[in-house]
């Protein structure tokens, strides 16, 4: 099919001096710069562009936009291939390859389309009904057999190359859509100095004004289109956002968008794929357009068949009509008066054309051609593209006419989805037959043009003008009202006919092959609402989410209930309005970016001495250091754990959370914080502390320092180091403002390392100034602001976790990278050895000491043993609770336990049962909280909670995992398996 | 004066520093951060002068510069630390006020343009979901950058700080990079 010839005024939409090279399924074409994939394919003469989801039926281009059902296709190749790509919106580049969709062979030859034959067996809900029995055979047969042959494209399995940006912008006024309405409204807020974002999901804005041959001011639209986006792309207030899609409408005037920032180019390069904005808006224009639909009869999805806009569309703006070979003449059917607009201008450019079938009696021609006035279509022929067309005419009968495309007009659907997005319920219009935007659409929304019933030229100008008039207004700002172009008038007359009634199939929504039977038999089997019955025929799904679909089919099966349209409504739209790749909504950050990282001040010492590295919560904290010949990572964390109680071990615990508490209250506010009594912790002290839920179970425990008076430092778990701050944060403002205290988190000010083990004193008298370390100067729980180093101001805290000697000494941040070196230095001959998390477990579990699994949200003061932690003298929060039944009565208590066979491994999770008892939850006796091997015990070891518990040192139970089929033996021992008095961490 | 050798927040002992078409990211490590805490009801302090500043707003004195981090709460920026000193006698004499130093807390990266405003404007545009009054020169607000807790002060049209909590510097360098990048295309198209 060669080009048509189009006035010289519209040759600026196809660049004739920029021709491009593409494939199309790996045949080679020529387009022009300006062209979509569509446009191009069309003037080559390709109809066949690929095979229905569930039929495998031969389909063409039916549209010329974002609504387009079924030239899907899978856009570039290897890692960049991108499926169910429309080819209307795919603008054309250099090296373009293209590919079909859903078809086993070629897309003229299609295995798959032995499909069509069991039509029968196909229609509306029979997955529900067909795949019943046995029940078995879903997941393994039915399920991967029906996936296998439905479904659109394929994805390539590859990460994405490209990358992905996000902006915010807050503009006064927000346009989306930058048609006739759109332009003329950015246009009046522009003047008036409103900071105004017109967005246009098309590559070049100008919207149906590119699409009509009409003239404005007595010249092409086109010029006047070239006017305003140069007046407006000069106003620095004005930002014109081309290939950009408003596809959602969000809470508090936010717009989601999505700017295809290099689809267009054959790779990105240095810019980013798309950017995903959002768009705080004070007040949004919906000047979206409105879709046509077609007009349902038999056989209406033959490549060839499509809507009559969309012909015109591609008549006047790409100078191309879609015939298999350029001499087939063109039929149109239509029931309103805009079919014989696209005759019009299809006689204008030239094409043949072979009339216009209109239902309504009495219709007349508009120029040149035949009119079959009060006829509809019938039926078509034509394997892989239209031949031929079946007509009944007024008198009933019967004729074929040889055409090689047939434009279908029946009426335009306004684009309300954006409106309807906060549940907004459209609002049927009998007279235009539309569905309008009701209104109860989204606040500072404002519907203006064709999306709201204004579709023809002349209206939409006026009625974008007025739309910015009345935001501004709302805004306080004034407005002139710019002069409106001279526009032509526009008939637009219409009767309504939803489908022509026959015996064959009749396509209503033509991606998810659903047809009017499948409507009708839906109705049968009693889906009498609209969402039932969009669920059962899946009409209105996918890619395309019904745009040609929808409102025809609520009409078809309004007529079936004969309830009416307005009543039987429409289904929900939801965002997005068209689909949004993954990609872009993730903004870009991946891998290692996906999300903050957080480092200790020690990171990059611990990564080049061998460290291997653990997420917890964003911290990443060295797991365990190994050595040279260690080639299991038990091997590092056995060698570890000794050294510390042998000797003395390093441990960044940097990551526990810090909060300073500062203020006369501070005192008070922390006794109802903490279960236990905070108050009278003396200056140079340190208490370990529980913090508990509103509803009694235990939150957070650590230590409490009390550096001077009225200022403490609270030390929090790892993980609940943010939330525990934000809810003493809420305490203090929310529960107790008349408390005179003061939070802040400090976790990242300090590097924290802790020095634990028989020789850290030794070691620490090496870096502190002069600072008596004694035990009875600094004995257990004492804390101290001293220097060290040679004035480096630093605290110190006698606490440990591993229950040997120990000590947490705090510096400045920035100073712990060199403090750690200087700790290995200094201890080199006391066989200093730093030790990560997984030996800092072993430690702790051989302590007896609770942390994150003990800590789990389910469990109890009392069930640690620290039940007499929680005061009676003075309320915290969750105290109260914590003495309510079902809580107070929870009888199992933490507990140690050994295998019976020492070579025997205890699984953490696992349950526990009375020896000889039934394995159930009725005879469930607790779980294994932690478990570790002890290089100290040199076997398993674990920590776990047991029915009284404490009162059965020395039985042998069972811990099963039956999930894993183990069921081993462990006698219940102390919770403590190294220095079960606490002698050593008081030495 | 101790001889342990301070480290920047992304891991080098010198301040990290990165150029992008016209904008320039350098760690400032010289930044000293002393938060103030009043009790509620008292009247803001001006510790040596220092005017501390309503909701969202950045000050600058001399020698030093402060912006609100809550109700009753700033943050006092200085890179004196002789001026850091007296800063804290002064809050400390200040009745009800109390001081936390937050030094390293917090990682700072100062963002400067050699092409005027505009991109350092169209660096925020893509960084947070603030709309310009908001990052208008004098501003400063506690906010969100790519999923990190952040606060972003505008110190003149060419001039940005982002603070970052000081573990997740390489992240806040990451990103800043790689927005400011994206800029320089773009820029050049």
């Amino acid at each position: 099919m060669s080009r048509l010839d189009l006035p010289q005024s519209r040759d600026a939409l196809i660049d004739r001096n920029r021709p491009l090279s593409f494939t199309f399924d790996g045949r080679p074409y020529t387009g022009f710069a300006g062209d979509t994939l569509a446009s191009a394919l069309m003037a080559n003469g390709v109809q066949l562009v690929g095979r229905s989801f569930k039929y495998h039926r031969p389909r063409g281009i039916f549209s010329a936009g974002s609504e387009e059902p079924n030239a899907l296709v899978t856009l570039r190749s290897g890692a960049r291939a991108e499926p169910n790509t429309r080819a209307t919106m795919v603008e054309l580049f250099e090296g373009l390859e293209a590919s079909s969709q859903n078809h086993l062979g070629g897309v003229r030859h299609d295995l798959m389309a032995v499909n069509d034959l069991a039509a029968p067996f196909l229609s509306a809900g029979f997955y529900y009904k067909t795949f019943m029995w046995p029940r078995a055979f879903w997941e393994k047969l039915y399920e991967p057999a029906i996936r296998r042959a439905a479904g659109l494209g394929k994805l390539s399995m590859e990460a994405d190359p490209d990358s992905y940006d996000r902006g915010y912008l807050h503009p006064d006024l927000l346009v989306i859509g930058a048609g006739a309405a759109g332009l003329m409204a950015a246009l009046t807020a522009a003047r008036a100095g409103a900071e105004v974002v017109l967005a246009d999901e098309d590559a070049r804005m100008g919207g149906r004004l590119l699409a009509e041959g009409g003239l404005l001011d007595g010249a092409p639209a086109t010029d006047w289109v070239a006017q305003v986006l140069a007046e407006l792309a000069a106003l620095p207030n004005v930002r014109l956002m081309p290939r950009t899609t408003v596809f959602g409408v969000y809470d508090h005037g936010i717009y989601g968008a999505v700017e295809r920032v290099s689809d267009h180019l054959a790779t990105p390069g240095e810019q980013v794929r798309q950017t995903l904005w959002r768009i705080t808006a004070k007040r949004a224009i919906m000047a979206t357009g409105a879709t046509e639909r077609h007009i349902p009869f038999a056989d209406n999805d033959r490549p060839g068949v499509l809507l009559s806009g969309s012909l015109r569309a591609y008549a006047n703006r790409w100078g191309v009509t879609p015939q298999a070979r350029a001499t087939d003449p063109v039929l149109i059917f239509t029931n309103n008066d805009d079919g014989h607009r696209t005759a019009q201008s299809l006689l204008a450019r030239g094409v043949s054309l072979a009339g216009v079938v209109d239902s309504r009696s009495g219709a007349r021609s508009l120029g040149d051609y035949t009119t079959h006035a009060g006829a509809v279509v019938t039926g078509t022929k034509g394997r892989h593209g239209l031949r031929r067309v079946q007509i009944r005419t007024a008198d009933g009968s019967d004729s074929w006419i040889s055409c090689g495309v047939l434009g279908v007009a029946g009426g335009w659907n306004p684009n309300v989805q954006l409106a309807s997005h906060h549940r907004g319920r459209p609002v049927w219009d009998g007279e235009r037959l539309t569905f309008l935007p009701g209104p109860d659409g989204p606040a500072g929304l404002i519907p203006a043009g064709a999306a709201c019933g204004h579709g023809s030229t002349i209206a939409a100008l006026a009625d974008g003008r007025r739309a910015a008039q009345t935001a501004l207004t709302q805004l306080d700002r004034t407005a002139a009202a710019p002069a409106l172009p001279q526009a032509e008038e526009e008939p637009s007359a219409i009767t309504a006919l939803w489908h022509v009634p026959g015996q064959r199939r009749a396509w209503v929504d033509l991606q998810n092959d659903v047809t009017v039977k499948d409507i009708k038999l839906s109705h049968q089997e009693n889906m009498r609402s609209v969402e039932h019955m969009k669920r059962w025929t899946t009409l209105g799904m996918a890619t395309d989410q019904g745009k040609t679909s929808n409102v025809t089919a609520l009409a078809v099966m309004a007529e079936l209930t004969g309830n009416g349209i307005a009543r039987t409504g429409t289904t929900i739209f939801r965002p997005p309005y068209t689909p949004v790749a993954l990609s872009v909504l993730g903004g870009g950050d991946t891998g290692a970016n996906f999300r903050p990282r957080r480092l200790t001040p020690t990171h990059h010492w611990a990564e080049a001495n061998g460290a291997t590295f653990v997420e917890v919560g964003q911290w990443m904290r060295a797991q365990w250091y190994a050595q040279p010949g260690e080639t299991h990572w038990r091997q590092s964390v056995d060698r570890e754990a000794r050294a510390v109680r042998a000797a003395v071990g390093l441990c960044d615990v940097t990551t526990l959370g810090k909060i300073d508490v500062q203020g006369p209250d501070a005192g008070t506010f922390l006794d109802r914080i903490y279960a236990n009594t905070i108050s009278t912790l003396k200056p140079g002290r340190v208490r370990y502390g529980l913090m508990l839920r509103e509803d009694g179970f235990l939150y957070d425990d650590g230590t409490c320092a009390c550096l001077g008076d009225g200022h403490y430092v609270v030390t929090t778990t790892t993980g609940n180091a943010g939330l525990v701050f934000q809810r003493m944060e809420f305490a203090r403002q929310c529960l107790w403002p008349e408390l005179d205290v003061t939070l802040i988190s400090t976790t990242d000010a300090w590097a924290q390392i802790a020095v634990a083990g028989p020789k850290s004193r030794a070691l620490l008298e090496r870096v502190v100034d002069g600072f008596d370390l004694s035990n009875d100067v600094f004995p257990f729980m004492a804390c101290a602001e001293l220097t060290v180093c040679g004035g480096l101001p630093a605290r110190l805290f006698r606490i440990s976790f591993s229950g040997e000697v120990a000590y947490e000494l705090a510096v400045p941040a920035r100073y712990g990278h060199a403090l750690m070196e200087r700790l290995m230095e200094r201890g080199a001959d006391l066989g200093v050895t730093p030790y990560g998390t997984e030996a800092l477990a072993v430690l702790r579990i051989e302590k007896g000491h609770a942390a994150g699994a003990e800590l789990n949200g389910q469990t109890t003061a009392a069930m640690l043993g620290l039940g007499r932690m929680v005061s009676a003298k003075k309320d915290a929060i969750g105290a109260v609770m914590s003495r309510r039944e079902g809580l107070a009565d929870d009888s199992r208590r933490l507990v140690g336990l050994q295998p019976v066979d020492p070579g025997q491994k205890l699984p953490a999770g696992a349950h526990l049962f009375a020896e000889g008892a039934a394995q159930a939850l009725a005879t469930d006796e607790g779980w294994i909280t932690s478990a570790c091997y002890s290089p100290h015990v040199e076997s398993y070891i674990a920590l776990g909670f047991l029915e009284k518990g404490d009162q059965r040192l020395g039985e042998v139970i069972r811990c099963a995992n039956p999930l894993e089929g183990q069921d081993i033996s462990a006698r219940v021992v102390p919770a403590h398996f190294v220095d079960p008095e606490g002698g050593r961490l008081r030495d | 004066m101790t001889d342990l050798i301070p480290m920047g927040a992304l891991g080098t002992p010198d301040p990290a520093r990165a150029s992008h078409g016209a904008l320039t990211l350098t760690e400032n490590t010289a930044l000293m951060l002393i938060s103030v805490a009043t009790r509620p009801g008292t009247p803001a302090p001006h510790p040596l002068g220092l005017h501390l500043p309503g909701p969202g707003l950045w000050s600058q004195g001399q020698g030093a510069a402060a912006f609100w981090t809550g109700p009753g709460q700033w943050m006092i920026e200085t890179d004196v630390p002789d001026h850091a000193e007296r800063l804290r006698d002064a809050i400390r004499s200040a009745p009800g006020a109390r001081l936390t130093d937050q030094s390293d807390g917090w990682v700072c990266v100062e963002v400067t343009s050699d092409a005027g405003p505009a991109p350092i404007r169209a660096l925020l545009e893509r960084l947070v979901n603030l709309s310009p009054d908001q990052v208008a020169p004098g501003h400063a607000t506690r906010t969100l950058l790519h999923h990190l807790g952040c606060i972003v002060i505008r110190r003149a049209e060419d001039h940005l700080a982002v603070l970052a909590p000081r573990s997740a510097a390489g992240s806040l360098w990451h990103l800043l990079r790689e927005t400011a990048s994206r800029q320089v295309p773009a820029a050049t198209a």
